[in-house]
């Protein structure tokens, strides 16, 4: 009707007002347009003005990410590789259970593929992957390893048909420095993935990838008719872009808003990188599942974790496989959810083969093949307090920043069957000993805590090494952080500053009488009166059995003599680090020292008195590959050897006759050296050991010293015992060899002078050279010339007339025999 | 009597012939063995230019058995070489140590020439003194004052 009307004014010749009317209609007309035409222009100005703002914060955002770290890469640390060879105990060294850690799966088929091994009847088939190592890498190496029994027969390269006098196993992941985010991934470049990768992601993921601007805008149609029907938000329609954009600055909320948002930033990715950039970022972020509580991120860590090798030898449908869990990780994982993994994999290769990335047949043959994940999937947790050792080993400017961030790998000395077996020693030791003394376990919410750590005397290199029973509940490492008085564990300082010849001193030897009476030792703070456990004296008593029966007033007695600064230079030389107290109980142990301390002294004593450096770690790699920091082996000549295979011995006699006989008792054979330690009221319990090839050191205690009600000999042995058996089937290879300047003689027992044929009591005793008692015993002087075996003191008595005073074994048989006569 | 018989054979200044590891290959147990091979392999590495692999095969050969004193005396002639000549003294101190009595007559002159060979820079005097001795007691292998990896293998 009004638009009638509109024409048929057209028509009309138009009437004065009429036409004044319209005029001012017309101009408010055109002033209405102009209005809104401003004001659109305006808005649009401003709109713009606001988006424009909007993208380049945007922009901004991208390029601070794309140009600065792109990702942060916790590094990694290793495990001392393997090594096996003919004669080595693979049931000891848990070779099966080894390769499975490896990711090394049984296999079939002639050569066996690599990374498969298959155990038959006396022989192991291997396909050893080819690993890295900045020092010695190695190729892939098929061997055959016989077994002959329990041993290892020999190892053959089966390509070369050379027998091997060694063989390697690739080092272990230990664990890695996290950040706060927990996520584990191994950067890959795009060059050093298999094509069949690339385009398996491709293929599912974004097959027009090549082709967008970083929207799809065909799939964003097909999403959103797929939601407009659903009345909801089901289906995305995400480009590859558009995920790394989500996944490197969004959040995961599901809306209009942030989808806008996504797509307007992965136009500006696209725009200013190229699609390889893009890609690489995009396979090096994808979350690809979840190892315990860390994440899995990327191609290179995923085919780590799943295959146990680098990305470089997937095959076609390990390929697959991946590309088609990154939907679901969790959903989808091949390990649980093996049904779906597979049928999710051969959608991957149906969409390569329409797609034309791949034949028919190929597709036929990968989706023959099954699932072939490696059996690894645990990081072992045991290994905690060992990387925080080694951390604390690296130079500073490795920070907890550098080490979450920087990817670096590090080659650490650790024995992973040996952590494992330390770990579960402390663990089951602990519980043990609180299911038999119930009083340690009365307070329920403070357990009794260890720690035990081993080293390998000659090198200093760490092993093992658990600082406490749960790195979960409690981080604090006992082993490195926790200073605690030494006790009884400390004497054998005390004994070996002694025992060293100072030019001008005392000559004391192990069977030097000490005398076991009261004592009172004048002390700015008042009379210290020293007792022993029992609270009994014997009299005297030799320097051997003073420290085997661990009584404190002789060893206290010996400390007044020597005096207290070479006790403490002592213990310094040996490798105790920490302050040490000038006070006249230092010699029982008051010092507050921590185990690895204690372990590297011993360390030095077993190893003939050369101080090993202590060494967590042999190498570290950046993240280029390149060597960045090498931890040579290193030691010093700090004691005689004499004098530390004096203290050797004694340490021996500990274990076999005295406060250790506990070990002997519990069936560990072979040479055993050790002291065991308890502190005031057995707030603390010690046992530091070693044999010719492990230095083992053992605390128990509670974090807040109190008391433990028992002795080292029930809290610590057993859990030494525990290790021992498990680590070395509880024999002790090897031997202590006596130095040049050494050697044994007879000693009559009870009275330390020298027992010549005919004395009612002999035992050997091992003295250094020109330090043998200089009289015999009573009963055998009685019946000669008393004027024959007078005093003989090594020191200050010239050395000819001391040579001509000195009887052979067989001028000593003489005179006996014409003495007889 | 033994400067008699020394006269009479005209040895004095000889000991027996140093030791060659290759000679000890099949010697001791089975870890020892496969220690030793670990050095010869470290020692060939080191022939062919390949040092740090060769530290590194020697410092395996201890992680085999920490007690072989070839791979003390490897590392040491390996740090004399890279100038490190504390360090090496520590090696050699080290396989001193480990030393059984039976093998030191054959080491002696190794551990003579390396001293020899640390002491250089530090104490030239006594540096020329274990020289001297290594020289008198091995001259084939120690006549030019030096320790190649091939004359040790």
């Amino acid at each position: 009707m009004a638009a009638r009307k509109r024409k048929a004014a057209r028509r009309r010749p138009a009437g004065r007002a009429r036409s004044k009317k319209a005029a001012r209609r017309s101009r408010g007309a055109r002033r209405g347009w102009k209005i809104a035409a401003l004001l659109v222009v305006v808005s649009g100005f401003a709109g713009g003005f606001v988006m424009g703002r909007h993208l380049v914060r945007l922009d901004r955002v991208v390029t601070e990410r794309f140009e600065g770290r792109l990702f942060r890469v916790p590094s990694r640390v290793l495990s001392a590789p393997t090594i096996l060879y003919p004669g080595l105990d693979w049931k000891q060294i848990g070779l099966r259970d080894g390769l499975d850690r490896l990711g090394y799966r049984p296999g079939g088929g002639d050569p066996l593929p690599v990374g498969r091994y298959r155990w038959g009847e006396g022989t192991v088939l291997l396909h050893r992957r080819p690993f890295e190592h900045p020092t010695r890498a190695e190729p892939a190496r098929y061997v055959q390893i016989r077994l002959e029994g329990a041993e290892i027969g020999g190892v053959r390269d089966l390509q070369s048909g050379r027998e091997l006098g060694a063989f390697f196993l690739e080092p272990e992941l230990v664990g890695a420095y996290h950040g706060p985010d927990r996520e584990q991934r191994d950067l890959v470049q795009l060059g050093d993935l298999p094509q069949h990768l690339v385009d398996a992601v491709i293929a599912v993921e974004d097959q027009r990838f090549l082709d967008h601007p970083g929207i799809d805008v065909r799939r964003i149609l097909g999403a959103l008719w797929v939601n407009v029907r659903s009345g909801g938000i089901r289906q995305g329609g995400s480009t590859l872009t558009q995920q790394l954009v989500k996944n490197f600055f969004l959040t995961p909320e599901r809306s209009y808003e942030r989808k806008i948002q996504e797509a307007l930033m992965a136009i500006l990715v696209e725009a200013r990188y190229d699609k390889s950039s893009i890609l690489e970022a995009y396979l090096n972020e994808i979350y690809l599942g979840q190892r315990g509580p860390t994440a899995i991120h990327g191609m290179g860590e995923a085919s780590r974790f799943y295959f146990g090798k680098q990305p470089r030898h997937l095959t076609l449908p390990e390929s697959a496989l991946l590309a088609g869990i990154i939907q679901s990780p969790n959903g989808l994982a091949p390990r649980r959810h093996a049904e779906a993994a597979t049928a999710r994999r051969n959608l991957v290769l149906r969409l390569m083969q329409d797609q034309g990335r791949i034949e028919p047949a190929e597709r036929a043959a990968a989706e023959a093949e099954p699932l072939r994940v490696s059996s690894t999937a645990s990081e072992p947790g045991e290994a905690r307090y060992f990387l925080e050792a080694l951390r604390r080993q690296l130079p500073d400017f490795y920070g907890q920043e550098t080490l979450a961030t920087e990817g670096l790998v590090i080659y650490s000395t650790l024995d992973l069957r040996l952590q494992m077996t330390a770990a579960r020693a402390v663990r089951e030791g602990l519980e043990a000993l609180e299911e038999r003394y119930p009083k340690l376990a009365s307070d329920g919410a403070v357990r009794v805590q260890a720690c035990l750590v081993a080293l390998r005397p000659q090198t200093g290199e760490v092993l093992a090494l658990v600082g406490g029973r749960d790195y979960g509940q409690s981080q604090f490492n006992r082993c490195v952080q926790a200073k605690r008085q030494a006790g009884s564990a400390f004497k054998p300082f005390v004994v070996a500053a002694a025992l060293e010849p100072v030019p001008g001193g005392p000559t004391v030897t192990l069977a030097s009488r000490l005398l076991d009476a009261p004592l009172e030792v004048s002390t700015p703070g008042g009379p210290w009166r020293p007792t022993n456990f029992d609270d009994e004296y014997r009299g005297e008593v030799s320097v051997r059995h003073a420290l085997e029966k661990s009584l404190n007033v002789p060893m206290a007695r010996l400390a007044q003599d020597v005096g207290t600064d070479r006790i403490v230079s002592m213990a310094q030389r040996l490798g105790i680090e920490s302050a040490l107290p000038r006070v006249p109980s230092l010699a029982l142990g008051v010092a507050e020292v921590t185990p690895l301390e204690m372990a590297r002294a011993y360390a030095t004593l077993a190893n003939g008195g050369i101080r090993p450096q202590i060494r967590t770690f042999e190498d570290v790699v950046g993240s280029d590959r390149r060597a960045a920091e090498r931890l040579p082996i290193a030691f010093e000549r700090v004691l005689d050897a004499g004098t530390a295979y004096l203290v050797t011995s004694l340490l021996e006699g500990v274990v076999d006759r005295g406060t250790a006989r506990g070990v002997r008792s519990a069936g560990i054979t072979g040479p055993v050296a050790g002291k065991t330690g308890t502190t005031n009221e057995e707030r603390d319990a010690w046992f530091v050991s070693f044999t010719p090839e492990l230095v083992v050191a053992v605390w128990v205690g509670f974090d807040r010293p109190r008391s433990l009600g028992i002795p080292s000999s029930r809290a610590a042995i057993p859990l030494f015992v525990r290790f021992f058996e498990d680590a070395r089937g509880g024999r002790a290879r090897g031997s202590f060899r006596p130095p040049g300047d050494v050697e044994q003689r007879m000693v009559d027992p009870e009275s330390g002078a020298l027992a010549l044929v005919g004395c009612p009591a002999r035992a050997p005793e091992w003295f250094l050279r020109g330090t043998e008692p200089a009289t015999v015993c009573p009963n055998w002087a009685n019946r000669r010339e008393p004027e024959a075996r007078t005093a003989r003191r090594a020191p200050g008595v010239p050395e000819a007339e001391r040579d001509a005073r000195e009887p052979g074994v067989f001028e000593q048989f003489l005179d006996e025999w014409f003495g007889r006569r | 009597m033994a400067a008699a018989l020394s006269w009479v054979f005209g040895c004095t200044a000889l000991g027996p012939a140093p030791v060659r590891l290759s000679e000890v290959a099949d010697d001791g147990d089975a870890r020892r063995r496969a220690s030793v091979r670990l050095v010869l392999e470290g020692l060939d590495d080191e022939a062919s230019g390949r040092v740090v692999g060769a530290a590194s095969q020697y410092e395996r050969a201890l992680q085999v058995d920490a007690s072989n004193p070839w791979a003390y005396l490897a590392l040491a002639r390996h740090w004399v070489e890279q100038g490190e000549p504390d360090r090496a003294l520590a090696f050699l101190d080290q396989c001193e140590a480990q030393l059984d009595p039976a093998d030191s007559l054959r080491v002696e002159a190794h551990l003579a020439g390396l001293r020899g060979a640390a002491l250089r820079e530090r104490d030239p005097s006594a540096s020329q003194a274990w020289l001297a001795q290594a020289a008198r007691l091995a001259p084939e292998t120690w006549g030019d004052g030096w320790l190649d990896a091939q004359e040790l293998r």
